[in-house]
């Protein structure tokens, strides 16, 4: 169907010119960049097989799934929450859920180290219970958690409000109480808008530097990494890097996201 | 068995105030009213899915403002149906008894008992996506009744369906209701269906509950206009009675006078209220002002029903409507502008008192 309107359809045709400019943009620099790489295929074997790149590749990806494990576990119910539930100064709470978004990350950073610092709120608690969060793996995921948390929220909201409320009404006069009326209709239900939810912000949380260097510059996120590299030795050694994260980040997510077609099908069947 | 004691329940915008009924055992009781009255809030507040904010709401001479909808025994099925669209037929059925622990071989044995009842075996597979109205409103009344629940709660279970099927879903639900010795609780705007389903009846208007009963009751003598005109009686004409003597009272409408039993006082606002059928007209002149109840009028308007049945539009000095046969119609030669006689029988007429 799309294929013969595009070719007739004025309006269509524009609009592919406008959004290709967008798509160009980013492949051009993409190409720009492989065509360079592939230039010297030594030099980029050597980069991509050093083991302190393919750790802190391996570091950042983990880091950032850790972070929405637990944003799963904390913000499922906020969002279920905020999608049924009416009560005063819900605005507040939706303000403060949205607050990562619109901050400069320098500034989340910041608010993240003064609360986990050694001598932080919260963090002088926790290490001296042996748990630290400066420059250690706990502050990165504190980090990614802090600043990918909206994402997930409100697409997992999203997902919830779209569930129609009769159903959850339906299942509570069949016998279901209202969590599993919640595990067995509402949660499968709104599955696709959860997981697009988590590769939104488990992408956040990988891309994520300002605040992370903050807490913790070591262990060396893909981000610090390139960032120490590139002051230290140059364009060429930094940009390799980036090349090789950009092929490990494109193939997960370009699995991520066919996985995502197998997950809540019913919807395309009503 | 079921009772409300002056309930109030505030929704957003909308409210019930003071609506005191009470169901029994069995009955097929209709809630009835114009859309956005507050019909689907009443079952939801017995389901339990709305807690009331004032009285309170009896089962089984029990307060159950304590008790979730869970534990009710109360089973809803929404005009939309709220089938689950991620089970299949066979698990929607058995959603219920699943909830309850029930033992899956016995699940599979009711499921399958309901699948043969309701003539929707072959779709036991297929997801609620892809079935007819018809067929998704058997799967949700299946859904409903599958764990045997005390009371069944059909919110406009017709509205978007084809005659047909309409007629055979009507013929299975009176069924289902009289087999199972079920109390049946059903809303509607449908005139049509609360007189051949309804064994009693409350009209909701406007989130106030204006007249309960037997149905036979309510349509025969509504206790306002508002009832009256949303029961179907065509006739609702204001006046003020102008004599009452013993019981037969003069109501003056437009200068005339319309003659009923009545034992609303003299000088009283009233509405004077009739069918279209009680109206009869004939051809001829003639002096009609000794007779009672009988009038000259002009055709203004006949609007034929489709079926055998055409309303004519009356101008009696106050605006009348009558219902002939089509037949009848042609064979009088009736044509807009045409002047006749009407007559409108005493007995019929129901002076209602308006209140202030």
């Amino acid at each position: 169907m799309a294929q013969i309107s595009l070719i007739r359809d004025r309006c269509l045709i524009s609009f592919s010119l406008l959004g290709g400019v967008i798509l160009g943009l980013t492949v051009l620099a993409l190409l720009n960049m492989t065509v360079k790489e592939l230039s010297d295929i030594p030099h980029l074997l050597r980069v991509a097989t050093d083991t302190k790149v393919i750790d802190s590749i391996v570091l950042t990806m983990a880091a950032g799934a850790n972070a929405i494990l637990i944003l799963m576990i904390f913000g499922i119910p906020l969002a279920y929450l905020l999608a049924r539930a009416d009560f005063k100064g819900k605005r507040i709470i939706e303000t403060i859920v949205d607050i990562p978004l619109m901050l400069p990350h320098t500034v989340a950073g910041i608010l993240v180290y003064i609360l986990f610092m050694k001598r932080g709120l919260l963090g002088a608690p926790l290490y001296t219970i042996g748990f630290p969060f400066e420059d250690a793996y706990p502050g990165i995921v504190v980090a990614m958690l802090f600043v990918s948390s909206p994402y997930f929220i409100n697409s997992a909201r999203e997902g919830f409000e779209k569930v129609p409320v009769h159903l959850e009404n339906v299942a509570r006069t069949l016998g279901a109480t209202r969590l599993s009326a919640f595990r067995h209709v509402v949660l499968p239900l709104s599955a696709r808008e959860i997981y697009n939810g988590a590769i939104l912000a488990w992408g956040r949380a990988i891309g994520e530097f300002a605040a992370v260097i903050m807490i913790a510059y070591y262990p060396m996120v893909i981000s610090t990494l390139i960032y120490y590299r590139f002051s230290t030795s140059g364009i060429k050694e930094s940009s390799t890097i980036a090349f090789v994260m950009i092929l490990a980040c494109f193939s997960v997510f370009l699995v991520l996201r066919h996985l995502s077609r197998f997950i809540g099908r019913h919807d395309d069947r009503v | 068995m079921i009772e409300f004691r002056h309930l109030f329940l505030r929704l957003g915008t909308f409210a019930l105030k003071d609506v005191s009924i009470r169901i029994g055992k069995g009955d097929y009781y209709f809630i009835i009213g114009p859309s956005g009255a507050g019909k689907t809030v009443i079952l939801e507040a017995i389901s339990g899915l709305h807690l009331p904010d004032e009285g309170e709401i009896l089962m089984n001479g029990r307060d159950v403002s304590l008790v979730p909808p869970e534990k009710r025994r109360i089973a809803l099925v929404y005009q939309d149906y709220s089938l689950f669209p991620h089970m299949t037929v066979e698990k929607n059925i058995g959603f219920g008894l699943l909830m309850q622990k029930t033992d899956p071989k016995e699940i599979k044995s009711r499921v399958d008992e309901l699948l043969v009842q309701f003539k929707i075996e072959h779709i036991r597979m297929r997801y609620p996506g892809t079935l007819s109205g018809g067929e998704q409103q058997r799967v949700a009344i299946a859904r409903a009744l599958a764990s045997d629940p005390e009371v069944l709660l059909l919110d406009e279970p017709f509205a978007a369906l084809d005659p047909i099927t309409r007629e055979q879903m009507i013929a299975d639900l009176l069924r289902i209701h009289r087999e199972n010795d079920l109390t049946v609780i059903q809303v509607t705007h449908s005139r049509e269906e609360i007189q051949r389903m309804a064994t009693r009846c409350a009209v909701i208007i406007d989130g106030i509950c204006v007249q309960e009963g037997a149905v036979g009751a309510v349509f025969e003598t509504p206790e306002n206009s508002a009832v009256a005109r949303f029961i179907g009686m065509e006739n609702i004409i204001p006046g003020s009675v102008s004599t009452n003597e013993s019981g037969l009272v003069s109501v003056d409408v437009s200068g005339k006078s319309i003659i009923a039993v009545s034992d609303v006082s003299s000088g009283s606002p009233v509405d004077v209220v009739f069918r279209a059928a009680d109206v009869t007209i004939y051809r001829g002149e003639g002096d009609v002002r000794t007779a009672q109840n009988h009038f000259k009028a002009r055709i203004t308007a006949l609007v034929p029903l489709g079926g055998p049945l055409t309303e004519v539009y009356l101008d009696a000095g106050f605006p009348i409507v009558a219902l002939v046969t089509r037949r009848f119609a042609e064979d009088l030669d009736f044509i807009t502008g045409l002047d006749v006689l009407i007559s409108i029988k005493a007995s019929a007429i129901r002076v209602i008192e308006k209140s202030l």
